[in-house]
């Protein structure tokens, strides 16, 4: 009898699904702001700056600084990537003296310690990646009041606790490089599917939500056929994956990744149900993941930002704030090659279109 | 039992019915799951699914052969899931650091064999209860996996690394693993002396002392063993995808632990199969690929993992009850 129950409860809860089925996209309710389809950049909001002034600042107009840059973490691609964009913007600059210290571990705490024995050696700058945006203000505020020009980049701290903080992509500009990435490989009117970490998750769910505007905008016939959980699992992502093959057949053109786990884990099961070439896996990755896939052709774009291009435009936008170029009220700011970077959210500078990792320069990168 | 008893005059379907009960409920779920959704979309049932479904989740099906040798001697183990997260993340180490692939392969399962025999020892002869042990490791593997790697991939294994991406006759490598394993493992209970010793000590160490078996020692076994399999399961685990992440796989032991459970094995210990664990997570792959299939959302899975051990739980105390009174 209870065995019955069993199985009345196992084949009721598979009824009640499939009443429950096809209702959500993974998106969050939050009004979107799709850009245009073409390369014109958003037209900025106007928000008066929210920044922070440091205090009895000496005059640093083209002179000689020392800026101590304090990333995360040392010793990982990705910040070592970082860093070396700093050292090239320093050197291109000539005016500059640059070092990049930290912990080596993501560790707040001991960011805090490297950050105020800088303070007390006396740096002109402070450049740093913030481990926890609100843990980290008093130390920055601290600099401030020193008359140390402090600006962020890769991770923000609370916008009273720095001058300046380096954004390296928005939502909606992810969501459309994702978007017509897609497009590109799959057609106009191909269908694709999403594996996503929660639909709870803020940051994915935000951009679900900009790419589903995104894509009616500009490309409102590709055909938006389901989106499923994989939390932060990398054996998960593969199995949904797996299963959405299997569940629509040639009907699936493509797959969206969109954690730096999911994405290669669609790969691997593109790969491994043979589908190279016929099914398209686009998504937000770091490079050494997805290198395998790319160099057997079996992806073509992975989307996320150049992490040297960062560290590049954080060391102009700090020397721009020591000789007094960039001030509060600016709405642009040049950065050596990168050329004007838009300020956007009153005191955060964009660091422009999200960059696409392709077979010709994957091969560069190594985080 | 009482059931020996009456043994002889019971037909051969009755008998098959009392030994393994919970089993044939767990094969019913899983064939009237592959109706109900193969009615629906029949994909469901198409090769390709039914691959997915018995690979991607062999190595859960292979850790919960270990499980259940541990909950049968009356033990259990939290820490399964970050003992295969480190195992994993040693395999994975040591085949991008130019050791020869057989050394990736034997090194991690000789360590879960280590650290599994310890923790039996701590268990048998310290008499700590095997939850705060294995609580403790899970905590110390968990911790210690994290500060090592800082939560760094690992990448750029060689090719014949990847065992279970192997196929021999068009089925995953892990799909042999998974049923010679269970199957080797179901007759080793029933046959060898230390499988039956399991039972006996997990049924009542008290009287398995009295009749001449060392409780302490068994309990050691049968840890040792559920290392040697989560050395397995983490190879399954860390050779399936190119990438290993080197943290440890959310809720995987309670994945493991459900396995076993819903799989028939008591958590009193003393009963159950290592066939009823693997049929129990070819269930759940089952039940996850449904969902995709229904379009219902991932958090269901645990919703319908969570109904079934409640079920299975009752069933087990109602059985056990009405043993009792049999024997009245």
């Amino acid at each position: 009898m209870i065995r019955t129950s069993l199985i009345a409860a196992v084949a009721l809860s598979v009824m009640a699904g499939t009443a429950w089925a096809q209702t959500w996209t993974g998106g969050d309710d939050l009004p979107t702001s799709p850009l245009a389809c073409d390369a014109t950049p958003a037209t900025a909001a106007a928000k008066p700056y929210d920044g922070a002034e440091p205090a009895n600042v000496p005059d640093r107009k083209g002179k000689e600084i020392t800026v101590v840059d304090v990333p995360k973490l040392i010793g990982i691609g990705y910040f070592n990537a970082t860093s070396k964009g700093i050292a090239d913007a320093a050197k291109e600059l000539g005016n500059v003296s640059v070092k990049t210290d930290g912990p080596t571990k993501a560790n707040i705490d001991e960011q805090i310690t490297f950050i105020d024995n800088y303070i007390t050696s006396g740096v002109d700058g402070i450049l740093f990646a913030a481990n926890d945006p609100v843990a980290i203000a008093p130390v920055l505020k601290k600099a401030l009041s020193k008359g140390i020009n402090v600006v962020g980049y890769d991770a923000n701290s609370t916008p009273d606790a720095r001058q300046w903080f380096v954004n390296q992509a928005e939502f909606n500009g992810i969501a459309k490089a994702l978007v017509d990435n897609m497009a590109k490989e799959i057609g106009e009117d191909g269908a694709f599917a999403i594996v996503t970490s929660t639909f709870t998750t803020p940051n994915q769910a935000r951009w679900i939500a900009e790419m589903a505007a995104y894509a009616e905008k500009c490309h409102p016939n590709m055909k938006w056929l389901e989106t499923v959980e994989a939390q932060e699992d990398n054996v998960l992502s593969f199995n949904q994956a797996s299963t959405l093959i299997n569940k629509y057949g040639d009907e699936l053109k493509g797959l969206f990744g969109m954690t730096s786990v999911a994405t290669p884990a669609s790969a691997e099961a593109v790969t491994q149900a043979g589908k190279c070439g016929e099914i398209a896996v686009v998504g937000l990755a770091t490079p050494n993941a997805m290198k395998p896939y790319v160099e057997k052709d079996c992806v073509t774009s992975v989307v996320l930002w150049n992490p040297v291009d960062l560290g590049y435009a954080a060391m102009h936008v700090m020397r721009a704030v020591a000789d007094g170029a960039l001030k509060p009220g600016a709405t642009s700011v040049t950065a050596g090659k990168l050329g004007e970077l838009q300020v956007i959210n009153g005191s955060e500078i964009l660091l422009g279109a999200p960059f696409t990792f392709t077979k010709e320069n994957i091969g560069g990168f190594d985080f | 039992m009482a059931v020996a008893g009456v043994l002889g005059r019971r037909s051969a379907a009755s008998r098959l019915v009392e030994g393994y009960g919970q089993e044939l409920v767990v094969l019913g779920a899983i064939a009237a799951l592959l109706v109900i959704v193969g009615t629906v979309n029949p994909r469901f049932l198409g090769e390709n699914n039914l691959i997915s479904m018995f690979s991607g989740n062999a190595y859960i099906a292979v850790a919960a052969i270990g499980m259940s040798l541990v909950i049968i001697s009356g033990h259990i183990d939290v820490s399964v899931g970050s003992l295969i997260g480190v195992l994993a993340t040693i395999a994975g180490t040591l085949a991008v650091g130019d050791y020869p692939i057989w050394v990736a392969w034997t090194v991690p399962v000789l360590v879960g064999v280590v650290i599994n025999t310890f923790v039996g020892a701590l268990i048998a002869y310290f008499r700590i209860p095997s939850i705060v042990v294995t609580l403790g490791m899970l905590s110390i593997l968990k911790g210690g996996l994290i500060s090592y790697t800082a939560g760094t991939w690992i990448t750029g294994m060689p090719p014949e690394f990847f065992i279970a991406q192997a196929r021999l006759f068009g089925i995953p490598a892990p799909v042999y693993f998974m049923v010679v394993l269970t199957i080797a493992m179901a007759l080793w209970m029933r046959y060898a002396a230390l499988g039956r010793a399991i039972y006996a000590v997990g049924g009542n160490p008290e009287a398995a002392r009295a009749s001449g078996l060392y409780p302490e020692r068994v309990c050691v076994a049968a840890f040792a063993m559920h290392g040697f399999f989560a050395g397995i399961a983490a190879l399954l685990f860390a050779t399936q995808l190119q990438v290993i992440q080197s943290t440890v796989p959310p809720n995987l032991e309670l994945t493991v632990i459900t396995a076993s459970v819903i799989g028939g094995v008591s958590i009193l210990g003393g009963t159950g199969t290592v066939i009823g664990s693997t049929l129990a997570a070819i269930l759940f792959a089952c039940i996850s690929s449904a969902l995709v299939f229904l379009n219902v959302s991932a958090y269901w899975l645990r919703a319908v993992l969570g109904l079934l051990i409640l079920a299975t739980v009752l069933a087990d105390m109602a059985r056990r009850r009405r043993h009792r009174a049999g024997r009245l």
